[in-house]
């Protein structure tokens, strides 16, 4: 590697580039590393204090120490509960009908034919939208009575239908798992894509000679074969539905009612409508505590097989 | 490696073995078709709604059952939404906070993944350290960001950073560097490094070989980093609402406002910005579709 060439003798034009020419890894690998400490490391410690004290804008500079009250609040509110159990059947559900809908739109997409092109420039186009606009587009399109989805509704089930969908049960959480399946099942496709692509055509060659069916194929080439790539997509993906916040912002608000608040819409209440900052960083520290933990151990449990192959 | 528009060189070998994929896909044949269809419709039919709504007049917004194609067409939504509700500003300080993001993101994000890459400096527990910043949720360190900005900066550093364009680059760029460390990462350690050693040889030091042979080599990896993190800071929510009341509002920030605070008044001027703000994504997205999926995953899967 690099240090091979260390040995050699060349000719230092001065002192200064001669110490950045010895400590240029560590120069180079500062800044960044400086970035996320002073932005996220510290901000983090300094929430560990917040959590911990009364922080109220009316008391001014005085934060009267309170210990665990932030946080046993916040276990105390049903509403945090339900958020928590909300946030993970919500990123489960939508991962799995994207990771679906993925798979099946790249296995129709693999061979080439005449548009295809085109069709893959706007298939990614959702990627590229902000998501709080995203949820907005859904409201749009479902709200009574300018939106088109009672009218399309119409359409296919026999009647009138007037649903209201951003308040009636069922309906609501139809609408923001669709949004969220429109804006990511490309994430999913193109990955899934990539990895279809990289399977040898030789393989399935080999399969046929062998006398195996195309089911077969797909259940024993394709499949395995496709596997570590679906694991990090999956992994990836979970991640950040686990975040979702911004179409539930632009499209519901949390309502009706709070059926629809995932943990970081109400951590957001909690600090920004409400100001109960105290109360909202103890949330927020447990939440990132919880993640943390869920995360390492996708990555360690859905990425094990891919470190391996 | 597996380069998803890279069916150029790949269709012979396909056509060699056009009875194999074909028998693969004989259940499938039109079927796929159809599937393809119907996602496509899925896909188009809230953005062709948005379109439509961004050029219809008051009356045909309100009326029931809704308007599909608007008799008559006004561009007065893109004129008051871009002139009247904040537009203008929103997009400006949505490229500037995107453009300074982008150079700070991938000029730090490209020298950390470099001396990651040839010295392993720190070696997996600094990498895998960078990487724990994108599992990291936003809705974590938004409140204390939040006191610091506002209470806090003005005390400690002479300057408010609430409200402003460069706090909103700082933490963007923050943002944006587990993507555009990972990435180069990848990138550099497919590099053979033989050629930097070449320039040492010849009496470049560590930084001219950097300069002069590795970033330029780097070039290709270098734009899709820059892409992606345009990308994020031009679509990012949160911290900009909670960050920019004001003066530094970013183009969601506006576009939220039209579309929430309002309830169902704005939203011939909401779609109208949108479709502005649309415009920078379809190019990046036209353009960096084969560097997509390297982005997606950080690296992991070669797209």
């Amino acid at each position: 590697m690099a240090s091979r060439a260390e040995p050699m003798t060349r000719r230092r034009p001065s002192a200064v580039s001669s110490w950045m020419d010895r400590h240029v890894r560590w120069l180079l690998v500062t800044p960044a590393a400086l970035m996320v400490v002073a932005l996220t490391i510290f901000p983090l410690c300094f929430a560990v204090w917040v959590a911990f004290v009364q922080y109220d804008f009316s008391l001014g500079d005085e934060h009267p120490w309170v210990g665990l009250d932030n946080f046993v609040e916040n276990w105390k509110d049903p509403v945090w509960r339900a958020s928590l159990w909300r946030t993970a059947w919500f990123s489960v559900t939508m991962v799995a009908i994207e990771l679906g809908l993925g798979l099946l739109l790249a296995l129709a997409m693999l061979r080439p034919f005449r548009g295809r092109r085109v069709l893959m420039t706007f298939f990614v186009v959702p990627l590229f939208i902000s998501p709080v606009v995203v949820g907005g587009f859904f409201d749009l399109f479902v709200r009574r009575p300018y939106g088109v989805a009672n009218q399309l509704a119409s359409w296919v089930w026999p009647g009138d239908v007037t649903i209201d969908f951003s308040q009636d049960s069922p309906w609501v959480y139809i609408v923001l798992i669709m949004a969220d399946v429109w804006q990511w099942t490309p994430f999913m496709f193109v990955i899934l894509l990539a990895g279809l692509a990289a399977i040898p055509d030789t393989l399935y060659e080999a399969a046929d000679l062998d006398g195996a069916k195309p089911r077969q194929a797909f259940s024993f080439v394709t499949l395995p074969l496709l596997m570590p790539i679906i694991l990090i997509a999956v992994t990836f993906r979970l991640i950040d539905a686990a975040k979702l916040f911004d179409i539930i912002f632009s499209l519901t608000r949390g309502g009706p009612g709070t059926d629809t608040y995932t943990t970081s819409y109400y951590l957001y209440q909690q600090g920004f409508e409400f100001f109960h900052l105290g109360q909202g960083t103890a949330g927020a520290w447990m939440f990132l505590i919880m993640l943390t933990f869920i995360s390492f151990w996708l990555v360690r449990r859905l990425l094990k097989p891919v470190e391996e192959a | 490696m597996t380069d998803i528009t890279a069916e150029r060189p790949r269709a012979e070998q396909r056509g060699k073995s056009a009875a194999v994929r074909g028998g693969r896909f004989r259940v499938g044949g039109l079927l796929r078709f159809v599937f393809i269809a119907i996602y496509t419709a899925f896909l188009l039919l809230p953005l062709y709604w948005m379109a439509v709504t961004s050029i219809k007049s008051q009356e045909d917004q309100l009326s029931d059952p809704p308007v599909w194609f608007p008799g008559d067409p006004t561009s007065i939504n893109y004129a008051e939404a871009l002139n009247r509700y904040n537009g203008w500003k929103g997009l400006e300080n949505s490229l500037v906070v995107a453009f300074v993001t982008t150079i700070l993101a991938v000029a730090f994000g490209t020298a950390a993944a470099y001396s990651m890459a040839r010295f392993r400096t720190g070696g997996k527990h600094l990498a895998f350290w960078f990487l724990s910043q994108r599992m990291m949720p936003p809705i974590a360190i938004i409140i204390p960001v939040f006191l610091l900005y506002s209470r806090y900066s003005e005390e400690w550093f002479g300057f408010g950073l609430i409200d402003t364009r460069i706090g909103l680059i700082l933490l963007y760029t923050v943002f944006a560097l587990p993507f555009t460390v990972w990435m180069m990462y990848a990138y550099f350690r497919q590099m053979p490094p033989e050629l930097e050693e070449a320039a040492l040889v010849d009496g470049c030091s560590r930084v001219q070989a950097l300069r002069k042979v590795a970033w330029p080599l780097a070039a290709p990896g270098i734009i899709s980093a820059a892409a992606f993190a345009f990308i994020l800071s031009w679509t990012e929510f949160l911290f900009a609402q909670v960050l920019a009341r004001n003066e530094a509002v970013t183009a969601p920030v506006a576009l939220a406002g039209m579309i929430t605070f309002f309830q169902g008044n704005l939203y011939g001027q909401a779609s109208a910005l949108t479709m502005v703000t649309l415009i920078p994504a379809v190019i990046l997205g036209a353009l960096f579709q084969r560097h997509l999926v390297r982005g997606l995953t950080l690296g992991a899967v070669q797209g």
